[in-house]
């Protein structure tokens, strides 16, 4: 058998199966919700420490303030005041939907799968 | 910072203030309650049932009331209940099905907080039960006619009436006035959100023309109305209305988001959309727009990413440590991505006016 490592994905990957197996089928019905609360907030926390969530955020930031002087307040003022719009910056909603994506692999992958070609 | 359990405004002990003051407005002798218990849901605001006995006036006899306060945190794009009891009230008139309205009370001594009263009507409004309901099959196109209906009534409410004068009337076309209120909420943020901002952008810029502005409910979904035995109880949560155009609510009812994981049943979840549009049409002053519903239902993924940001903030800067604040404050790339494919469908689809 392999030796696995015990560290902080593979904790909270425990936490919650043991959450799951042995807690939640006890709880009573009102607690239930609070339990997947619980669950879904250890899972988020799991898949934030294995993914890199950033990239696209930063390929756009880098790529419309190469000076290193944006970041995404920046890029939501100008986006707001039409100083970045999609005439301006080709791709820009695809760009924005990959920052989307980004996001959701580690929010809500499963809203993912449900959307045909988001991922 | 502890999880703290969440304060109360009702003292359900000490009632005495409340039997007084509705005495007075009711025009009895006494108010006699026999207990009050809390209600669930009501993110923004308590809602509390009561029993009471009234001794002499018009409401003579036992009456099984609900009890709604404004709570500890208040969302700013909400109505306080003063104005939501007006807006009962002229729903009420129109023949809405509505829970009757009785009082309202903008002292704040009495209870703790401002609140209103209505009548209970039982039912079940839990969205996430009624979605799975498997008998849905059965109710649930007569169910989403009826509801299509009850909002062409709610829309045969227009201005001016007396009664509703605290409601602004829209200086510009509703789109474009709905981009400016959420972009005003959204200015108090503390997460930048360039996709929202982007989408509210497409929405200001490709607003429909203008037609006379209605009531328009505001929140107006699965999860607020109650279902009794498959048919509507009463339409509820009223605090977000204001006038605007119709087919910002058939929008939000469409919309993705409220579908609560129904996404084959177009209609919040629970029929199809050509069932929604018969009942309204049944019941409509104004024919309505089918083309541009698509564009609301991407309003209504903008307004509910903006509303999911606001409660997010209540966990990272409000001081308010609740687990579902937060992970609420981690939905808005959902229904960013819902209204980043709909501009994208809009777009494909060649009319014009979404170019």
């Amino acid at each position: 058998m392999a030796v696995r490592r015990i560290s902080a994905e593979t904790l909270i990957e425990l936490a919650v199966a043991t959450l799951r197996r042995e807690l939640q089928p006890v709880l009573p019905p009102e607690r239930r919700y609070t339990a997947a609360m619980i669950a879904n907030a250890l899972e988020i926390a799991r898949r934030e420490i294995l993914t890199d969530g950033e990239s696209a955020r930063w390929e756009l930031i880098d790529h419309l303030y190469p000076e290193g002087d944006g970041d995404l307040r920046w890029l939501a003022a100008d986006i707001r005041s039409g100083k970045v719009s999609a005439a301006q910056v080709p791709g820009l909603h695809e760009r924005l939907r990959a920052i989307v994506v980004e996001e959701l692999r580690i929010r809500n992958p499963r809203l993912l799968k449900s959307r045909q070609g988001s991922s | 910072m502890q999880p703290a359990t969440r304060p109360h405004t009702l003292d359900p002990a000490n009632l005495d203030a409340l039997a007084t003051w509705l005495a007075g407005v009711l025009e009895a002798r006494s108010v006699r309650f026999g207990g009050a218990s809390l209600l669930s849901g009501g993110a923004i605001q308590e809602n509390w049932r009561l029993v009471a006995d009234v001794e002499g006036g018009p409401r003579q006899g036992r009456h099984d009331w609900v009890l709604r306060t404004d709570a500890v945190a208040r969302l700013t794009m909400s109505l306080d209940r003063t104005g939501e009891f007006g807006v009962l009230k002229a729903a009420h008139a129109a023949g809405v099905a509505i829970a009757e309205p009785i009082a309202s009370c903008a002292d704040p001594a009495i209870v703790g907080a401002p609140f209103l009263l209505q009548t209970y009507v039982p039912g079940d409004a839990q969205a996430r039960r009624i979605v799975r309901d498997p008998a849905l099959e059965d109710y649930g196109d007569a169910l989403t006619e009826r509801l299509g209906a009850e909002l062409a009534r709610i829309h045969g409410i227009t201005p001016p009436r007396e009664e509703l004068a605290f409601l602004p009337i829209p200086l510009l076309p509703p789109g474009r006035n709905e981009v400016a209120r959420l972009r005003g909420a959204l200015d108090a943020a503390t997460e930048p959100r360039p996709a929202l901002e982007y989408v509210l952008s497409w929405l200001d810029a490709h607003a429909p023309e203008p037609e006379p502005v209605s009531l328009v409910h505001g929140d107006y979904r699965t999860g607020n109305y109650l279902v009794q035995d498959r048919r509507l109880g009463a339409i509820l949560d009223w605090e977000f209305a204001h006038w605007g155009d119709r087919h910002e609510d058939i929008g939000w009812f469409m919309a993705r988001c409220w579908r609560f994981g129904g996404d084959a049943r177009e209609a919040g979840g629970i029929g199809n959309r050509e069932a929604f549009y018969r009942g309204y049409r049944s019941a409509a002053a104004l024919p309505m727009d089918e083309a541009v519903v698509p564009y609301w239902e991407i309003m209504a993924a903008a307004k509910w990413a903006t509303v999911a940001a606001l409660q997010g903030d209540r966990y990272r800067a409000g001081g308010e440590c609740s687990i579902e604040l937060a992970l609420t404050g981690l939905m808005p790339p959902e229904m960013e991505l819902d209204a980043l494919d709909g501009i994208a469908a809009l777009a494909a689809s060649g009319d014009a006016r979404w170019q």
